[in-house]
């Protein structure tokens, strides 16, 4: 195809051995991806590999001759092209949903995004329901299910079910169920001064693992911190199996605020300086985690079209040779026949 | 006792007499060819190898369902468990090869012994069962193991031929198995099975990716595990380059081969020393 020396030795077979090494060692190095570690590790080798393979596409007969093989190397080329470009244009984050509330894309947290993610997260619209979390004894997670109802653009309301490894997926973003959930008090803090109240729900951290510290703090507009802390009856037995289900939990909030301490079920209220507050009622959250990555798909058949020119290219050479047996037949008759009376005792 | 560990050890005498078998029916060869036996060199031996194999197979199946049933899950979660199916794939994939390919029979000498490394380390263990994980449900998690049980057994016979290829160096083991075809011919299937092996590691890969991306939101994360099946990838991918690109001799292939193998019997083997769980932190 192409006929130039420099173009030949880049797509030099020795030179791929060079880069595999290479990238073993940006491999070895990327192990648990340590913070200390440069993705350049990983880059360099993988352009120096790409390099060499488009040059050994064009240059070399012995693989644009060879169908199976030309699909192979295009398929790894492909494979590492896309890897690119997915990196570029990926999207993470994590995202905290209290029961009953609609995605909120400004509320995400621990959001990582390649520069050249252009996607369409405000668009997105769920809105989360209950969930329940099955435990076998000895309190190990088994599984999660999500209750979510979907919107398409017209409004229509779809309900599904999410969990695990069936993740939520809309507008190309997937939404994973984490381990990460709990419960949160839904809160009301009426002004003093009559000012406009404030509803909103404040999350106690994860549920069971840490079901010896439900409590958390928070500062009214003009007031004194807050400190709360829930008391929860949700049935957990550690020795036998549960199932988390918040829709039978039940939690009293004790709230501390300077020296006055009270505990609140829900719809009860209590004044404190600076307010009214009001335990309206108890409701759950829980964390997902969202993963956005344009080139799933391709990835997938580039590396299916990967292995099948090479198994098509190997074909040849995996098919046995019937003569290599016939030799090893005869030899083994070979055998049998120097063995002294071995024919008349056969 | 648990009863899948009394099938546990039935399977495994089944295969210690396999092994048993194998060597007398290469010595059997070796006396033959020197004319220190007057015997009949026939397939019985074989035969006998082969039945033991089968057996072990069959009685380790049963252990296997006798433990699914009692745990309600397959062999895929802990070190006992793991060691187990691996022994069931290694010895059935290995049999069938060895009752297809009358060539392979000779290498029972060397592949049943290191059958005996997961076999006598199952045997240290305490019979233990942790739930399955919830993202452990999944169907590509089939077809990953199911990928990586003939990726492991494909390495295993190449190593096995590779195995006689060293051990004819030696005069007292090249009558052994001087009946077998030359050493080159011997390379030649021993990379055959390569190629296979890399078929089917790129296969599990893949499968893995898919799972890894349904499970845990992300196709590939440099665990223990994944870096692990990916150095091996490169090592099997960068052998066989060198095997088909330049002319190494016989025994630098072999060199490869074993060094393949080796990296991928660590991969299997020592990574759960390492992690404890087939891929810690994300079950």
């Amino acid at each position: 195809m192409v006929k130039n020396n420099v173009f030949y030795s880049l797509g030099s077979p020795r030179l791929a051995m060079v880069g595999m090494a290479a990238l073993a060692i940006g491999a070895v190095l990327s192990y648990g991806n340590p913070d200390t570690v440069s993705i350049w590790v990983l880059i360099l080798p993988l352009l120096f590999l790409a390099v060499n393979l488009l040059m050994a596409i064009l240059t070399n007969p012995r693989i644009y001759k060879r169908h199976g093989l030309l699909l192979f190397h295009v398929g790894l080329l492909s494979i590492v092209i896309l890897s690119a470009i997915g990196r570029l244009t990926h999207f993470e984050a994590d995202v905290e949903m209290v029961r009953d509330t609609v995605f909120d894309s400004t509320e995400v947290l621990r959001a990582k995004a390649g520069i050249w993610h252009d996607g369409t997260l405000a668009e997105v619209q769920f809105q989360q329901g209950h969930y329940t979390v099955d435990y076998s004894p000895g309190l190990v997670r088994g599984k999660t299910k999500s209750y979510i109802t979907v919107f398409d653009p017209s409004g229509v309301a779809t309900q599904k079910i999410v969990g695990d490894d069936t993740p939520l997926v809309l507008e190309g973003y997937r939404f994973y169920t984490s381990f990460n959930k709990g419960f949160a008090p839904i809160l009301t803090w009426q002004p003093a001064d009559g000012g406009e109240p404030l509803t909103g729900a404040i999350p106690m951290p994860s549920y069971p693992l840490f079901e010896y510290k439900q409590d958390n703090q928070w500062a009214p507009p003009d007031s004194e911190q807050i400190d709360f802390w829930l008391r929860l009856d949700t049935g957990l037995t550690e020795d036998e199996a549960w199932t988390l289900d918040g829709r039978h939990a039940q939690g009293i909030l004790v709230v501390k605020s300077g020296d006055q301490r009270v505990e609140l079920r829900p719809g009860e209220s209590t004044k404190l300086p600076g307010g009214v507050l009001v335990y309206e009622q108890l409701t759950t959250w829980l964390g997902y985690k969202i993963f956005y990555d344009p080139t799933l798909f391709w990835l997938f058949i580039a590396s299916v079209l990967t292995v099948v020119g090479m198994t098509a290219h190997f074909w040849r050479k995996i098919t046995l040779d019937i003569q290599d047996q016939v030799h090893y037949k005869q030899k083994k008759m070979r055998i049998q026949s120097a063995v002294p009376g071995s024919r008349e005792r056969a | 006792m648990f009863v899948e560990v009394l099938w546990l050890w039935a399977g495994l005498a089944a295969y210690a007499i396999a092994t048993y078998y194998a060597f007398r029916s290469v010595a059997q060869y070796r006396d033959a060819a020197t004319g220190m036996t007057s015997e009949i060199v026939s397939h019985s031996g074989e035969k006998r190898v082969l039945f033991f194999m089968m057996a072990g197979v069959v009685l380790l199946t049963i252990c296997m369902i006798v433990r699914w049933l009692r745990i309600d899950h397959g062999p895929f979660v802990d070190l006992f468990e793991l060691l187990i199916s691996q022994l069931w794939s290694l010895g059935l994939i290995y049999a069938v090869s060895y009752w297809r390919f009358p060539l392979l029979r000779p290498t029972a000498v060397i592949v049943l012994p290191m059958l005996w490394i997961p076999g006598l380390w199952v045997l240290t263990l305490e019979v233990s069962s942790i739930p399955n994980p919830p993202t452990y449900f999944n169907d590509w998690k089939w077809a990953h193991v199911g990928f990586g049980k003939f990726f492991l057994a494909f390495c295993l016979i190449g190593t096995g031929l590779a195995g006689v290829i060293f051990a004819r160096m030696h005069p007292y083991f090249a009558r052994s198995f001087q009946f077998m075809p030359t050493d080159k011919v011997l390379d030649n299937y021993a990379w055959r099975f390569m190629l296979l092996a890399l078929v089917f590691e790129s296969l599990m890969l893949i499968a893995g990716a898919v799972w890894a991306q349904d499970a845990w939101g992300r196709y590939w994360a440099w665990d223990a595990l994944e870096t692990s099946a990916f150095l091996n990838w490169l090592l099997l991918g960068a052998a066989i380059h060198a095997r088909f690109t330049y002319n190494i001799s016989v025994r630098t292939g072999a060199i490869l081969i074993v060094l393949v193998f080796v990296f991928a019997f660590i991969t299997y083997f020592g990574i759960p020393f390492y992690s404890g769980a087939a891929h810690k932190g994300v079950i």
